[in-house]
Order: structure tokens, then C-alpha cells, then sequence
């Protein structure tokens, strides 16, 4: 068994105050709400506000999701909700697309079109909690249309509204479904990012590592890839589309995957609150302390969650739980004990919230600020991660940045060696896993937990309804509002595409249609699986 | 082992869904055992991977799944079935529950790996079930 942390740093039996000699209260740690921040953002912590507990939701058509979403809200789930598009929408192509038919509401919901949205959110408000909406960057645009038009038909003031529904333009390269090249997901990230901040919207945009992770990668490189991107998207915003630093940096929310390995969760998180803290001051001159504080919420490792004897993973859910609640984030939403096997059940759902609420409520954790800072082994692990991490993003740079180092295969390759390595210290006994590769049981004795499915005829149900509506809606508004989006993704880079994409949302085009004519500007095929013909005539 | 005598494997993705580390890893586990493998990667439909397992002429289809709905394993089968490719051996793996993989054996699939199936088990199975003799597929899937 490796006595090592998940990058490969060795473990010693016991931590001094010799291994933390050089450590200075006030440069590398700070009160919490203090420069450098590696304590926290708020000296009274949790007191002032409880991390938002939430779930997952997404399964099945809108309306089912819309249920699930008033049942978690019964359960206890606190402050803010979170939805995930389903594989089609991803892409983004229509449910009703042939191939795109057959997937249509597996694993998230299928918001391909403002309508969708509508039935999502019927009779649940848009403000008075964060609303949360993942999946893919391209689609992310046009989530963001959803909200703004929604707001705007219910007569809310769209500042009112908080969360999160716009996403970074590297997902594809970690495992996530996503068909759009770069540099079209770079272009429509920097459009809806610029349109937040000039319209002073409370929306965030998803920039986050736990895609990284959860494909494989370790700590140390989460960090370095997490601010390679944060610092290539934010230095696009302020040179590219001229913004302003200190209004850019109220934009990115990093979503951090807490895995088993306690100790190195905490330190990672610590590790990244003073690395933001550092960067936005001495890279980016930052002017005001709330650009020093980046928003981090935490996702516990859907990765870590086993097929093989399925309770043992509230153990692990509890433990990262656990973990994120003492690190201090913003937000945790916790994977569920049947991430291996299916979309999570209520029971299993239940279970996760209440994991949550059990750690809010019971442990005494949350009235407490970093009740571990101070710890030499913590001490130690932050410091340790954030030094390795460094010179990982120092070797991204020096390629040229994020884009560069991506385009010279350089961070598809880390994070695949990763991937094997982790394989391999699993398949040599390295690192254990209960009901893994010890204490193994024969499937007949393990406990059976319900599963949620969806069938096939689900997803032929909400393929055959986009269908059919496609043709009730105002056909002249339509061809008007997409032909003018068409136009505009003709135009330079520069120019954003929100108007007309707001526009074309609210003349109820669907996601395939418009993520499709922006496409077909841009040279590429209307369909990125080459299946349909763009149905409109653009010329 | 000769490169013709080598099992050749066809691995794929099958649908939209992007989650590939499972599938790359069976690749570089069963690389490590000798044996030939063809990686499609994602969003492969059932004709692609049949397609490519006429062309490739591979004794064993392997499948990473991670919908929740098995339809388009269903229509792979029924495409090897009306391609005669009945003999080609085909393994599923991905996030499948228990009584998913009962049923998806019942249709023909010889054997469904879940998530952290150890390599031993994986090739021990093809190597079983798969009898290669020199360049023709001979492969008789003894399963079932």
C-alpha cells in the first residue's frame, strides 16, 4: 500500500512544527475573510451562510425533472437547485434528431428549447435561490437565453436572479460530451461571459477542474489546470473584450471533485483559495478583495462511488462530505451511493441530502472556520500541492498557456497517464478499495438497491413531443430571428451573439437549430454527426 | 505469439455519452495481453461499429456503455445477426445494473464487465471464449 499523496508526494507517520517552520500566519495563511484567503473567504464562516446542500437532478423529460426538483426541495435541499442536460442537449442536437432520439432525456434533462425551460421551472421561482444549470459549453449560451427570457416573461428583475448556468470551453477534453470545436466554445464562452458582466448579471460561469479529475487526474495537476484556464479565460475577457478585472473576477465558480483522501482534499481546497488570492493581485492587479476570493463549490467524487457492494459509498460520500464542509466552499453537491449503476434513485438522493444535512446539523463542523488550519499535516499538505502544482502550470505556460497546451496535446496526455497510472495502482494493490480488490464478496451476497431507469419509450415520448411542436410554433418569427443569428455568426469574433441568440430563444428556436446555423456560419456541417440538413433556407 | 495469431478486439463507445476513460483503459489492458486492439472512440452509432468490425475483421466487439437505456446495444446485435457476424464475440462494460446485465446476456451479449472488473477476469474471458487460427476469423464464441 503507497503511503503517498494521490501526485505522488511521500507521507511521513507524524507532522512537527519543524515541517511547517517557515509557514507565516499572516502572508500564507490570513485570518479567514483576510488576504491570502487559505482559511476562507468569511470570519464568521458557515454562521453567516451554510453551504447551498443540494443534488443532482435530471432525469427523463422536463416535467418529470420539474418533480424531481419539488421532491428534493422536501428533502432538504437548501439554497439552491442543479440540473444537467441530458447527452443530446450536450452536443447540443434535438431530441427529435434520429440518433440524438434514441438518448433523449438519459442521464439529465433535454432543455433543448425555451419551452423545456418553462416546464422545468413551473412553479418554482427563479429568484430566492441559485439556480444551477451544467452541461457542456456551446449550450451554455443558449442556457443563459433561457434565463434571461424566462425572467423577462415572469417580469423579474434578471439582477435578482443568481447561479450558475454558463460553462467553460475545455469540457470535451475531460470526458464530457460536447461535439463543438474550441474555438467555437471559446467564442460563445467569451460572448455570454461579456454579455454577465456588462449587464451586471449575478450569474457565474462554470470553470472547473472536476471534470479533470473525474477522468483522472491528481491534485497537484487539477490545480495547475484549474488556474492555467482561470487565467487564460479571465486574461481574454480583459484584453480581448475589454473588461475590467475587478468585474471579470466576480464571474468564474470552480467546481472541485472531493475524493476519499481527507486530509489532501482539504489541503487542495485550502491550496486554491490562496492561489486565486495570488494570482488576481500580483497577475492581474486586482483593485477590490472580493476579486481575490474565487467561488468554490464542492462535487464529492462520483469517480470514488463503487459498483461493488453500493452502501459501502455513503461511508465515502460522508467522509467527502465531511471534507468539503471542513475545507469551506460554497456550495456541495454529493455524488450517490448508485452513481455506478444508474441515475440516483430517491432512496438514494434522500440518502445524499440528508449526508449533507446530517455534517450541517450534527457534527459541529459548521460553527467553526477551518477548524484544521494550524494542523502541521495540513499545513504541510497545502503547501506541499500548491509548490507541485505550480510547476506543472509553470511547464503550461511555458507552452504557452492553456489553448497552446492543448493544441500541442499536452494536457490531453497528463491527464491519460494520470488515468492509467491510477488504473494501475488499483490493479498492483497500491491503493485499496474495499469490496474492489480486497474484501470482495460475491455479487449473490451483496445487498440489492432499487434502480431508477429510464426506457427507450421515454426517450421516444420527448423525441416524438419536440417533433410535433417544432410545427406549432411561429413559423415567420422563427425564420426571421434564426436568419438574423445566422447573419450575426457571420460577422467577426468580436461581435457577441447574445442579442439574437436571446431572440431566437424566445421565438422558441431549439438548441440543435441555433448551436446549428452558427455552425453553418462558420463553415462547419449544420449537424456535427452529419445526420440532418439545416431545415431553414438562410440565403 | 505471431501478429496473426494475435485477438483482435474492436473497442467503442457506443451513443452520445463523452465518459471514454473506461473504454481506454480496456484498450491499454488488453494491449498489455497481447492482443490487437481497434479503439472507435466516441459517439459511435451501431452501424459504425459494425461497420468497422467487418472492416477491422476482429474476433471481439467490445462495448462501453453508459446510457441508461440499452436500445442501441439491442440494435448492434440485431445488425451483427443480419451481417452473419454471429460468431464475432461481443462484451459490454460500463455503469450497468445487475439485472441490466441478465438481460443484456439473454440478447446475446457473452459477458458484462462492471466499473473496476479486474484485467485478469477481462482477459482470461476473451482468451476462453475466442479461438483465432491463423488469419481467418474462426472465432467460435463459446458462451451462452
Amino acid at each position: 500500500m503507497k503511503r503517498e499523496t494521490d501526485y505522488g508526494h511521500p507521507i511521513k507517520s507524524v507532522y512537527t512544527p519543524k515541517d511547517v517552520k517557515d509557514l507565516n500566519y499572516e502572508r500564507d495563511l490570513g485570518d479567514p475573510g483576510a488576504y491570502p484567503y487559505s482559511r476562507g473567504y468569511h470570519p464568521d464562516g458557515y454562521r453567516s451562510r451554510v453551504w447551498t446542500q443540494r443534488m443532482t437532478a435530471g432525469l427523463g423529460s422536463s416535467r418529470r425533472t420539474n418533480e424531481v426538483l419539488k421532491k428534493y426541495r422536501e428533502m432538504g435541499q437548501r439554497g439552491g437547485m442543479l440540473v444537467i442536460c441530458d447527452r443530446t442537449n450536450a452536443m447540443p442536437i434535438d431530441p427529435d434528431h434520429p440518433i440524438g432520439r434514441k438518448e433523449a432525456g438519459v442521464l439529465g434533462w433535454p432543455g433543448a428549447s425555451l419551452l423545456e425551460f418553462e416546464e422545468l421551472m413551473d412553479g418554482i421561482p427563479l429568484t430566492g435561490q441559485s439556480i444551477t444549470l451544467l452541461g457542456s459549453c456551446a449550450m451554455s449560451s443558449i442556457r443563459l437565453a433561457y434565463v434571461v427570457a424566462l425572467a423577462e416573461k415572469r417580469g423579474v428583475n434578471l439582477s435578482e436572479v443568481h447561479g450558475s448556468v454558463t460553462e467553460y470551453p475545455f469540457c470535451n477534453l475531460f470526458g464530457q460530451t460536447d461535439a463543438q470545436p474550441l474555438d467555437l466554445n471559446l467564442k460563445l464562452w467569451l460572448d455570454s461571459s461579456e454579455f454577465i458582466v456588462r449587464n451586471k448579471i449575478r450569474m457565474r460561469s462554470g470553470i472547473l477542474s472536476q471534470h479533470f479529475q473525474e477522468s483522472g487526474g491528481n491534485n497537484a495537476q487539477a490545480l495547475a489546470v484549474e488556474m492555467a484556464m482561470l487565467k487564460e479565460l479571465c486574461k481574454l475577457l480583459v484584453d480581448e473584450r475589454g473588461l475590467d478585472f475587478d468585474d471579470v473576477a466576480f464571474l468564474p465558480y470552480e467546481l472541485v471533485s472531493v475524493g476519499s483522501r481527507f486530509f489532501e482534499e482539504i489541503a487542495k481546497i485550502r491550496a486554491l483559495r490562496r492561489m486565486w488570492a495570488k494570482m488576481a493581485k500580483e497577475t492581474f492587479k486586482a483593485r477590490k478583495e472580493k476579486s481575490c476570493q474565487l467561488l468554490i463549490a464542492v462535487h464529492t467524487s462520483g469517480r470514488t462511488m463503487t459498483y461493488q457492494q453500493p452502501l459501502n459509498n455513503i461511508a465515502r460520500c460522508a467522509i467527502q462530505t465531511l471534507a468539503g464542509a471542513i475545507a469551506g466552499c460554497t456550495a456541495i453537491d454529493n455524488a450517490c451511493l448508485d452513481n455506478a449503476h444508474a441515475e440516483p434513485s430517491p432512496l438514494a438522493a434522500r440518502m445524499s441530502l440528508n449526508t449533507q444535512h446530517i455534517v450541517a446539523d450534527e457534527t459541529g463542523v459548521a460553527d467553526v472556520v477551518d477548524p484544521l488550519g494550524g494542523s502541521y499535516f495540513v499545513e504541510y499538505l497545502t503547501d506541499k500541492v500548491e509548490e507541485e502544482a505550480y510547476k506543472i502550470w509553470r511547464k503550461i505556460e511555458d507552452l504557452g498557456g492553456m489553448i497552446a497546451s492543448v493544441q500541442k496535446g499536452f494536457i490531453q496526455k497528463m491527464l491519460k497517464d494520470s488515468a492509467q497510472e491510477k488504473q494501475r495502482e488499483v490493479e498492483r494493490g497500491d491503493r485499496l478499495i474495499v469490496g474492489v480488490n480486497e474484501l470482495v464478496i460475491p455479487p449473490e451476497e451483496d445487498f440489492q438497491i432499487p434502480i431508477q431507469e429510464l426506457k427507450s419509450e421515454d426517450s421516444e415520448e420527448i423525441a416524438a413531443r419536440m417533433e410535433e411542436w417544432k410545427k406549432t410554433r411561429n413559423m415567420p418569427l422563427l425564420q426571421k430571428t434564426i436568419t438574423q443569428l445566422y447573419l450575426d455568426a457571420k460577422k467577426e469574433d468580436r461581435h457577441n451573439l447574445m442579442p439574437s441568440i436571446i431572440e431566437a430563444v424566445k421565438a422558441y428556436a431549439t438548441a440543435g437549430e441555433m448551436i446549428g446555423v452558427i455552425r453553418k456560419a462558420r463553415g462547419l456541417n449544420y449537424d456535427p454527426l452529419e445526420t440532418i440538413d439545416c431545415p431553414f433556407n438562410l440565403d | 505469439m505471431g501478429k496473426s495469431q494475435a485477438i483482435k478486439v474492436l473497442i467503442s463507445v457506443i451513443g452520445l455519452d463523452g465518459h471514454s476513460t473506461g473504454a481506454e483503459i480496456v484498450c491499454r489492458i488488453l494491449m498489455d495481453a497481447g492482443m490487437e486492439v481497434v479503439y472507435l472512440g466516441i459517439y459511435q452509432t451501431p452501424e459504425m461499429i459494425v461497420r468497422a468490425a467487418i472492416q477491422e475483421d476482429v474476433d471481439v466487439i467490445g462495448i462501453s456503455s453508459h446510457a441508461s437505456n440499452y436500445g442501441q446495444i439491442d440494435e448492434l446485435l440485431e445488425l451483427l445477426k443480419r451481417n452473419n457476424m454471429e460468431d464475432v464475440c461481443v462484451i459490454c462494460g460500463g455503469t450497468i445494473p445487475r439485472h441490466q446485465m441478465q438481460e443484456l446476456k439473454k440478447k446475446g451479449i457473452s459477458e458484462v464487465f462492471p466499473p473496476q472488473s479486474t484485467p485478469e477476469s477481462i482477459v482470461h474471458f476473451i482468451v476462453s471464449n475466442v479461438k483465432r487460427a491463423g488469419n481467418s476469423v474462426s472465432g467460435s464464441c463459446s458462451c451462452s
